[in-house]
């Protein structure tokens, strides 16, 4: 199974932090329910980011107890009532922060694999 | 705001925790679902349903786990904590009611009396006048000239001062002037005196406060002679009288002799300048000052340009980075300036060293600051010496429950509750205590400002405790810090816990032992009660001087009789006519014993004229002499006795001889060691003016300040002294104030439609100068005596629980043949020991610090042994009156009881 260790922290197979960073993303272009998120990463690492979904989940309440994000709970298409979370303005900066630390640190490991 | 957001949702996860493990569940069932379903979706031939519901939960991973996981991510650790000590504590409280509300009820007594005066000080003397600009930079402005080698320092003058400093100063990028006045609203019966505040336009330019509705007067409204009759009314105003409405504007409103046309509202907590007593209406100064001045000077003068008339003050804002000391050289340049325009350039002024300065726009913060607002804050010192107090009481009680509590204590030690959450728990108690004082204090301190409002301030005045947020914020402050305070003795009992000690004294309360700390509080007690009773002591007496000065008149049963006349043009003959109608009129009333024209009354208006007496030259030198022009039952009026000659006769006409007569003061000033009957003075000047001769001597009267000293005064027949400008004095049978309505009305009928009568009684004038005194005098007493009390009780508690303590070693001493009143003595020496050292310790505090009380009280030594000694006396005698239930119990001991009870 593919592993992401990159943040290091997180008791997860994808690190805490990653998560984080995947899931502020997720939502920076609209509100989604906890599955649409989860599928919405799956589809677009191509199933490789798919591991237990259901560390989304406290991953999610962290994230509304620092104020990134907040919920409401609504109608899906199908009639059901789920819980859609949405990014906060704070939510949007950390997005950016941790984007930019993302990139120093890919661009870091890039550099030295090339060598 | 995501620091908010998350602390939000934190409180929300606390408040609902089950509401929030469910939505979790439901949310991840929910994700299987639709996972399982998708996979079904997906490959409908590969699997089964339950396969797909199984693949699903495998790639979801250990539901239950994730479950805990996620709640704990909201966790609120320190939140739960509290709330299992806030918990705990209330049942702690509820399980002994009647320590919860002794102790409550100590603290509420405590808080609310600090958090009535703070408010009250507050006001005076620290907060910035709402919605002003820049505070800091904003004054009154001074003026000082030294007369016969006293400075008299003023912020009231003309309006052509104020417009001499507005235009040859550099330091102020705004002025104004400001007037306040009680004045009559509305028109006939329906009229009532209300605070009117006076004001240039540029007055509103201080404060950001745009109008709530329509606009403020602009300069152009507001320039002499005669300005504009508009007005703005107050937003509590605009509310009560004209219900919100947008139809205000463009209303009538009649104030004082002016009808005014309403044309804006001001913004809801906007006060001027006047935080404790909000205008109803603003008006410009202008048009209020030719209104004036159209009924009370001679039309010859221009009161824009007269600097006779001293009605006004000044506030400015200084320029941003100019110092004070460059603005107060500014101002002194303009001043004098001012002054040589005023006297034509011609005369010295050197000698008089005029200077003019900024100072606070509090006025009584001010130079001329009353007693009132000194005697205020020592009120507020001594209210926070009774919460100290009632702390040290409530530490008392909450130590003698810790020593009691030892075993308890003892065994969750034992158990492994670690030290820090034991002492959390007891301070959450504490602090819980003392915010339901908090509380009650609130109420408390609500309903004694109310006295305090009637008792001493103005009429219009508003102090409400429990819509000020910086009062209310005062008292959570007070309440917080008198929790830890009183937490800190159960803490240090518990610290020093001795485990194995107090586990095995089992069921038995720990052995007697004199707490150092206990006696410590109770000394403090009674040392800080007496000061406080000395402080009270100081000050009865200085009001019960002031009472016991002979003022030259009586006060209680007399009324001021004050005419509006309200513009109503009236030629003179008309006003003397009417002016006999009124005195005839309220001679005829029932209730009245006798009534007089009057054109001064003491401390309130005082006239004085320059005289000239032959053979002595510049009588002005002498000192200042204050005329009345007065009917003749003046002095049978006022009780003032005539000591010599005769008083003003009903034959002393306009056409008869010029009389007048004199106070003993000003005859012995005047002709010392001759006889003043007989005697010429001249009212005025120049050598043509005629003699008038004195007739009479009458009794010195105190007309300008309480003191040793009496004014120099004189009175003169109304019929030959500006009889169209009297008012009256009227004597009533009993009580001025109950009367004052039925007197009002009487003279009512007779005056003509617009103008009114006002009648108030002479004592709210002369209280008004002993308000300071009777402050002091009532709030020390109270609070001394609220001191005395709350140290009695702590006494009473701290040697009954010494005695209970000593059962044991005073059935022993029975056994051995002590009698009942030994055992009586030996308990009450205690007492009375304790309360010696209290006595001297605060005997010494209050005889350091009288020095600084001194200058506030009136005739009496801050060092009066009388004081002191009855002082001692009360707290040793209330020593011996606590400890006495608790000895006589002692001396009802059974030896035999006493001893198996081991």
């Amino acid at each position: 199974m593919p592993r992401d260790d990159s943040s290091g922290a997180g008791r997860g197979p994808l690190g805490a932090g990653t998560l984080e960073m995947l899931i502020l993303k997720s939502l920076g272009a609209a509100s989604m329910h906890g599955y649409g998120i989860a599928q919405h990463i799956q589809r677009l690492s191509r199933d490789v980011l798919s591991v237990e979904q259901g560390s989304l989940y406290p991953a999610l309440e962290r994230l509304q107890a620092k104020g990134w994000l907040k919920s409401k709970w609504g109608p899906t298409p199908t009639g059901r009532q789920a819980r859609y979370y949405t990014i906060t303005a704070s939510g949007r900066t950390q997005l950016g922060e941790k984007r930019a630390e993302y990139d120093r640190l890919a661009l870091a490991v890039a550099r030295v694999m090339r060598a | 705001m995501s620091f908010l957001d998350g602390v939000r949702y934190r409180l929300g996860v606390w408040l609902h925790p089950t509401r929030h493990a469910r939505q979790i569940e439901r949310e991840m069932r929910l994700h299987l679902e639709m996972d399982a379903a998708q996979r079904e979706h997906d490959a409908p031939d590969e699997v089964t349903h339950a396969d797909a519901w199984f693949a699903a939960k495998r790639q979801f991973g250990n539901v239950t786990y994730l479950q805990e996981e996620a709640r704990r991510m909201t966790a609120n650790v320190w939140l739960d904590t509290i709330e299992r000590d806030l918990r705990f504590a209330a049942r702690s409280m509820r399980r002994a009611p009647g320590f919860t509300i002794a102790v409550v009820v100590t603290l509420a007594l405590g808080i609310g009396a600090n958090a009535a005066m703070f408010s009250l000080v507050d006001r005076l003397l620290f907060r910035p006048p709402a919605l002003l600009t820049s505070p800091n930079r904003v004054h009154h402005i001074y003026t000082a000239q030294t007369v016969r080698g006293n400075e008299a320092i003023g912020s009231y003058g003309p309006y052509a001062r104020y417009a001499d400093f507005a235009k040859s100063t550099t330091s102020f990028d705004l002025t104004t002037g400001v007037a306040q006045e009680d004045l009559a609203v509305g028109i006939g019966d329906a009229s009532r005196e209300m605070h009117i505040g006076i004001v240039s336009a540029s007055f509103f330019k201080f404060f950001d406060a745009p109008p709530a509705l329509g606009r403020y007067f602009g300069a152009d409204e507001d320039t002499p002679p005669n300005g504009s009759a508009v007005a703005v009314a107050s937003y509590a105003r605009w509310q009560t009288e004209y219900g919100g409405s947008r139809a205000v504007l463009g209303t009538k409103v009649q104030i004082g002799s002016v009808l005014y046309t309403i044309i804006g509202v001001t913004p809801p907590d906007f006060a001027g300048i006047w935080s404790s007593q909000p205008p109803a209406y603003y008006v410009p100064i202008t048009t209020y000052g030719a209104a004036e001045a159209a009924a009370n000077s001679s039309p010859s003068e221009h009161w824009w340009t007269t600097y006779h008339w001293y009605w006004m003050e000044t506030m400015a804002r200084t320029r941003p980075g100019v110092s004070d000391a460059r603005t107060n050289a500014d101002l002194t340049q303009a001043f004098i300036r001012s002054i040589q325009a005023e006297r034509g350039g011609t005369k010295e002024i050197s000698q008089e060293r005029p200077r003019a300065f900024v100072g606070s726009i509090l006025s009584e913060r001010g130079p001329n600051a009353s007693g009132f607002a000194k005697v205020a804050t020592w009120v507020g010192g001594v209210a926070l010496v009774v919460l100290l107090i009632a702390c040290a009481n409530v530490a008392n009680l909450l130590f003698a429950r810790a020593l009691r509590r030892r075993r308890e204590i003892a065994v969750r030690l034992a158990l492994g509750v670690s030290r820090a959450r034991l002492l959390s728990q007891l301070l959450t108690e504490s602090v819980l205590l003392a915010i339901f004082g908090g509380i009650v204090g609130i109420l408390v301190a609500q309903w004694s400002s109310i006295g305090l409002r009637a008792a001493f301030l103005p009429k219009d005045a508003e102090i409400s405790v429990w819509r000020d947020e910086r009062t209310i914020l005062f008292a959570g402050i007070a309440a917080l810090v008198t929790g830890l305070l009183i937490g800190v003795a159960p803490v240090v009992q518990a610290r020093r816990a001795d485990l194995t000690g107090d586990l095995k004294a089992g069921a038995r309360e720990g052995t007697h032992q004199r707490s150092r700390l206990r006696i410590g509080l109770l000394v403090m007690q009674g040392a800080l009660s007496v000061i406080l009773l000395v402080g009270a002591g100081l000050f009865v007496r200085s009001l019960n001087q002031v009472r016991n000065i002979r003022l030259g008149y009586d006060v209680g049963p007399v009324l001021i009789v004050h005419l509006n006349m309200r513009g109503v043009q009236l030629d003179s003959v008309y006003q003397v006519a009417l002016r006999q109608r009124l005195l005839q009129a309220a001679l005829t009333t029932r209730s009245v014993v006798n009534a007089s024209f009057q054109t001064g009354i003491p401390f309130w208006s005082t006239w004085s004229v320059g005289l000239s007496v032959p053979g002595i030259g510049a009588v002005g030198r002498l000192g200042r002499f204050d005329v009345n022009a007065v009917s003749p039952g003046y002095f049978g009026t006022l009780g003032t006795r005539i000591l010599r000659g005769r008083g003003i006769l009903g034959t002393d006409l306009e056409h008869s001889p010029l009389v007048m007569v004199v106070s003993e003061k000003m005859g012995s000033t005047l002709w010392p060691g001759e006889d003043p009957i007989g005697k010429c003075v001249r009212l005025g000047v120049l050598d043509t003016i005629p003699c008038r001769t004195v007739v009479g001597i009458a009794e010195d009267i105190k007309s300008h300040q309480l003191s040793n000293e009496p004014d120099m005064y004189y009175y003169l027949p109304a019929t030959q002294f500006n009889p169209n400008q009297t008012g009256l004095f009227v004597r009533v049978r009993g009580d001025a104030a109950t009367d004052a309505d039925a007197v009002r009305r009487s003279l009512q009928r007779e005056m003509p439609a617009p103008s009114y009568v006002t009648t108030t009684p002479l004592s709210q004038v002369i209280g008004g100068e002993t308000r300071s005194w009777k402050l002091g005098a009532s709030m020390f007493s109270a609070f001394g005596l609220l001191a005395l009390v709350l140290a009695a009780i702590g006494l009473y508690s701290v040697i009954a629980y010494n005695v209970a303590q000593r059962t044991h070693e005073i059935g022993v001493r029975v056994a051995l043949g002590a009698r009942a009143g030994d055992v009586l003595r030996l308990v009450i020496l205690d007492g009375v020991r304790l309360s010696i050292v209290g006595v001297g310790a605060g005997g010494v505090i209050a005889f350091l610090a009288a020095p600084r009380l001194a200058p506030l009280l009136f005739q009496e030594s801050a060092r009066d042994p009388a004081v002191y000694a009855i002082v001692a006396i009360t707290l040793v005698a209330v020593s011996v009156a606590a400890s006495w239930l608790p000895a006589y119990r002692a001396s009802r001991i059974e030896p035999t009881r006493a001893l198996r009870h081991e």
